[in-house]
């Protein structure tokens, strides 16, 4: 009511001015990027060699509308303030980038090419399908987010173990967190390069020492994965065991203390009643996890380049190879788009199943 | 001078006996010289003048050493420009920091070449890793912001073929001595449809680092040095059951780094062998047709380099680990570490078989030029020869001094950064270049005077052995030379690829992942295009 009485005592001039505003402010934002764009395309000769004039109208764009919403709107265009340059921020840093990356996927674009940027319509998605090393490293990504399970499962123990009553627990916890602190690319040097270094690493001796005749971790397929997921574990479970304790210490302690009164054993303590209880924080312990991981590169590239022969490649560092090694922006900004495509509608059919479960359960 | 070098210098720097002897040549060298008189001897007198700035094993050298070399190498630069004629002109400069080095170098360099100019220079520092990706992007978006840029010469495919350098002006060709560059810095590398737009101021090359306890007589193998790859095929056998006479671990022969994915840079390892047998003396192409640009990384040659390093792997004739070890791995871990009795590699490995905390092997380690082979694959008659064949790998090309098409409208400011330019390759700055920490190796005939070396206070033995194997490979008549043509990593970066997918079994032969390398380039040919890339392929290699 308040809002319409608000707005009823705008005056109409006052609302026109707002109004023209907003429009001059997307003509002039509108005209300048459609006079840019036709610069580009040699169309007009306008001599602009940057695409700075249109940055500029897009900010003139974002102040015409914020104004042009207090003209009309009065105090409800106050509070509009609050989240138009959110929006605009929004708009201009995530949606527009991806918009512009998706118009590169679909352009045949080599850095090298002297003919620069060439639409080839799905010419790109077509070689992705084709593609054997895109798709070694797409099954590579299903075994590595199939091991999120086992980090969920060492995560909750170590959470089980840091909320009990144990002596110098906060030095425990504080112990437990320090792997999340470290880079991934240090850890790659500290513990692939390093500690498990065939010759002098401690690790590799140690495995000659216990009667292991050539302790060699990369260069079995099976066996390199499992390294690589071992040092992502271990900077990552932490994360997962930090979420859970936050979980297990909100619990109500009353639950368990009559369980434990009708004589319940701690097996059934555990499974019948926290680990239920727990499973709304569980659940997003493992989806963040799960993005995570899907982002994986960072110790693969440093510790194996993805071998041997594509075993520990990430979908993630295939395409940093592609991009960075190749300059083939056009198809690697496809193989990019694709894998969010493909990582949205998994989590999302992943976020409904698990929500139509727990309704279930609850 | 690359760092580790220069440490090995002062690390095996002799004695006190030995570093008198050297100062006394130079005292009687510099004696000698009072006594006649001219340009040459003045010359020479600068030459001995600098190498004794800060002096062989007196700590690395600092920006007032720069300055001052600088300042003492100007004579060729005041003989083409007035003092103060680049009053008001301002350049920039793009280039590396690599280990506080290349443009820290730069800088005190042209300190007093600014000075006595006018010229002012603004500076571009830019990390290795940072390097191709900030040029690549630079050229495909058309935004070159920089007047002088240090660069690779594999990158002038890119740039020159691209009208994006200005062509070196005659007197800056003077200036800089260009006929004393090594063979195979030589016209046709550094030019482009006859236009020449490099100074150069590196070399680059692979030699064949081998240690002297498995070769020769009384040592673990009983062989000689192998100079064929055929040679190195048998050491596994010779080896087996052989613990290193250093470390006591198995022995084990020649190292290639199995792992191969290095950005590009590890398929030169390839190219090591291949070259052997790929590289026809009559013939200057060996990765490509150069009328078609079919690769030719899939002919008999290539595919018998490849097939040497799959039968070495079936024969578990590598450490354990090879799978996974890189070149750098290979280099610096393995071989100096005292694992392997050979690799190819470039100059660091001889500097650091000295220096390096981790090595072992300094005082068994000798050089030579890369192995050959006793046949080599023609294929203009697509027929093998049974002949002996050496094919030194000159893997990547050194860095070199090159001036933007930026300046090209300002005949003023062109001059300018020529001369500025010129002041970096000079040859006398060079011979500094070489002796001490730079970064850069030597690439100019005058730089092998190892009288000079030895003057400064270098080990002749070890100069002599080093440099020479160097020395050998750039002015080989049959060297590989680098194609310089626009996305020469991209091939190169692919092919590492399929290379280890091969290696590790999933392809069915040798030739099969050689196919599968050569439709890949294939590809990026076409993306890239290849008329254009037939092109300029020819034009750098000088047909």
């Amino acid at each position: 009511m308040a809002i319409a009485s608000n707005q009823s005592a705008i005056a109409p001039l006052r609302r026109s001015w707002g109004r023209g505003l907003i429009i001059a402010g997307t003509l002039l934002f509108i005209l300048t990027a459609l006079a840019q764009a036709l610069n580009a395309a040699g169309i007009l000769k306008l001599g602009l060699t940057n695409w700075r004039p249109t940055l500029f109208a897009f900010l003139v764009f974002a102040v015409a509308i914020g104004a042009g919403q207090v003209l009309m709107r009065g105090q409800a265009g106050w509070r509009a303030l609050f989240i138009l340059p959110a929006g605009l921020f929004t708009v201009a840093m995530a949606i527009f980038p991806t918009l512009f990356g998706l118009s590169i996927a679909f352009t045949d674009w080599n850095l090298a090419s002297l003919t620069g940027q060439k639409f080839n319509g799905l010419d790109n998605l077509f070689q992705l399908l084709r593609d054997p090393f895109y798709w070694n490293a797409m099954v590579n990504m299903v075994i590595y987010v199939l091991f999120v399970l086992v980090e969920y499962a060492i995560a909750f123990a170590l959470a089980l173990l840091l909320n009990a009553e144990i002596r110098a627990r906060k030095f425990w916890r504080v112990v437990f967190l320090i792997p999340l602190m470290l880079s991934p690319v240090a850890v790659s040097w500290m513990v692939g390069k390093s500690m498990l270094e065939y010759r002098f690493g401690p690790v590799a001796r140690f495995a000659r020492w216990i009667g292991f005749q050539n302790p060699s971790f990369f260069t079995d397929p099976w066996v390199a994965r499992i390294w690589i997921e071992i040092m992502d574990a271990w900077v990552s479970i932490p994360f997962v065991m930090i979420l859970l304790l936050a979980g297990l210490q909100a619990l109500p302690k009353e639950i368990t203390e009559a369980a434990k009164v009708d004589g319940a054993s701690p097996w059934q303590r555990f499974w019948q009643i926290t680990f239920p209880l727990m499973l709304p924080v569980s659940l997003t312990a493992i989806v963040l996890r799960i993005i995570f991981k899907l982002k994986l590169a960072d110790i693969i590239i440093t510790v194996t380049s993805g071998g041997p022969g594509g075993a520990t490649d990430s979908v993630s560092s295939f395409i940093y190879r592609e991009y960075r090694d190749r300059s083939n922006v056009g198809y690697g900004t496809m193989l990019a788009m694709f894998y969010l495509v493909v990582i949205v509608i998994f989590i999302t059919v992943l976020l409904n199943v698990l929500s139509k479960r727990m309704r279930r359960m609850t | 001078m690359r760092v580790d070098l220069y440490n090995h210098v002062m690390a095996v720097q002799a004695s006190r006996r030995n570093f008198m002897k050297g100062a006394a040549a130079l005292a009687a060298g510099t004696a000698l010289s009072s006594s006649f008189m001219g340009r040459a001897v003045a010359q020479d007198n600068l030459r001995a003048q600098i190498l004794q700035i800060p002096g062989v094993g007196k700590g690395s050298p600092t920006d007032a050493d720069w300055q001052k070399v600088g300042e003492l190498c100007l004579g060729a630069t005041k003989a083409n420009v007035a003092q103060g004629e680049f009053a008001g002109v301002e350049l920039t400069f793009m280039g590396l920091n690599n280990q506080n080095l290349h443009n820290f170098l730069f800088r005190g360099f042209l300190k007093p070449w600014e000075a006595y100019t006018g010229a002012k220079i603004n500076w571009i520092d830019l990390a290795q890793a940072d390097y191709n990706a900030r040029l690549q992007q630079s050229i495909a978006t058309g935004t070159v912001d920089f007047d002088i840029t240090e660069m690779g010469a594999p990158f002038e495919g890119d740039t020159a073929g691209k009208g994006l350098l200005d062509e070196m002006p005659d007197w800056v060709a003077e200036q800089i001595d260009s006929k004393d560059l090594v063979g195979y810095l030589q016209p046709p590398v550094g030019t482009w449809n006859g236009k020449t737009y490099r100074i150069n101021i590196d070399g680059d090359t692979h030699t064949f680092a081998y240690r002297k306890d498995y070769f020769g007589d009384g040592s673990i193998s009983g062989q000689p040095v192998p100079t064929h790859w055929e040679e190195i095929a048998k050491l596994p056998a010779a080896l087996a059951g052989k613990s290193d006479p250093l470390t006591g671990a198995p022995a084990y022969g020649f190292l290639d780094p199995l792992k191969y994915q290095w950005g590009g840079f590890g398929f030169y390892f390839l190219g090591d062998r291949a070259a052997a047998y790929a590289k026809h003396p009559d013939d200057p192409a060996w990765l490509f047709d150069p009328d078609t640009m079919k690769p030719r990384v899939n002919n008999p040659g290539w595919v018998q380099a490849i097939q040497d390093v799959m039968d070495l792997v079936k024969a578990n004739a590598y450490p354990p680990d090879q799978l996974n070890a890189d070149p750098n791995t290979t280099a610096f871990s393995q071989f100096l570490g005292g694992t392997g009795a050979a690799l190819c590699w470039w100059g660091d490995v001889g500097s650091n078989a000295r220096t390096s905390d981790t090595s072992v092997v300094g005082d068994v380690v000798g050089f030579s030029i890369n192995p050959g082979a006793n046949k080599v694959y023609n294929s203009k008659t697509a027929a093998w020869e049974e002949k002996e064949n050496f094919a030194p790998n000159l893997a990547y090309l050194g860095w070199g001094i090159y001036v933007t098409s930026r300046v090209s409208g300002d005949e003023k400011k062109r001059k300018a950064a020529w001369s500025a330019a010129a002041h970096l390759g000079g040859k006398d700055i060079a011979l500094w270049t070489a002796a001490y920490p730079s970064g850069f190796q030597p690439y100019r005939n005058s730089q092998f005077n190892y009288d000079e070396w030895v003057a400064a206070g270098y080990d002749r033995a070890f100069v002599e052995d080093y440099l020479g194997s160097n020395l050998d490979s750039y002015n080989h008549p049959n060297g590989a030379i680098e194609p310089r043509i626009p996305g020469i990593f991209q091939y190169y970066s692919i092919a590492e690829d399929e290379l280890v997918k091969g290696i590790n079994g999933q392809y069915a032969s040798a030739q099969e992942t050689a196919d599968a390398i050569a439709a890949a380039w294939e590809k990026i040919t076409d993306q890239i295009g290849r008329d254009n890339q037939i092109k300029l392929y020819k034009a750098s290699l000088g047909m």
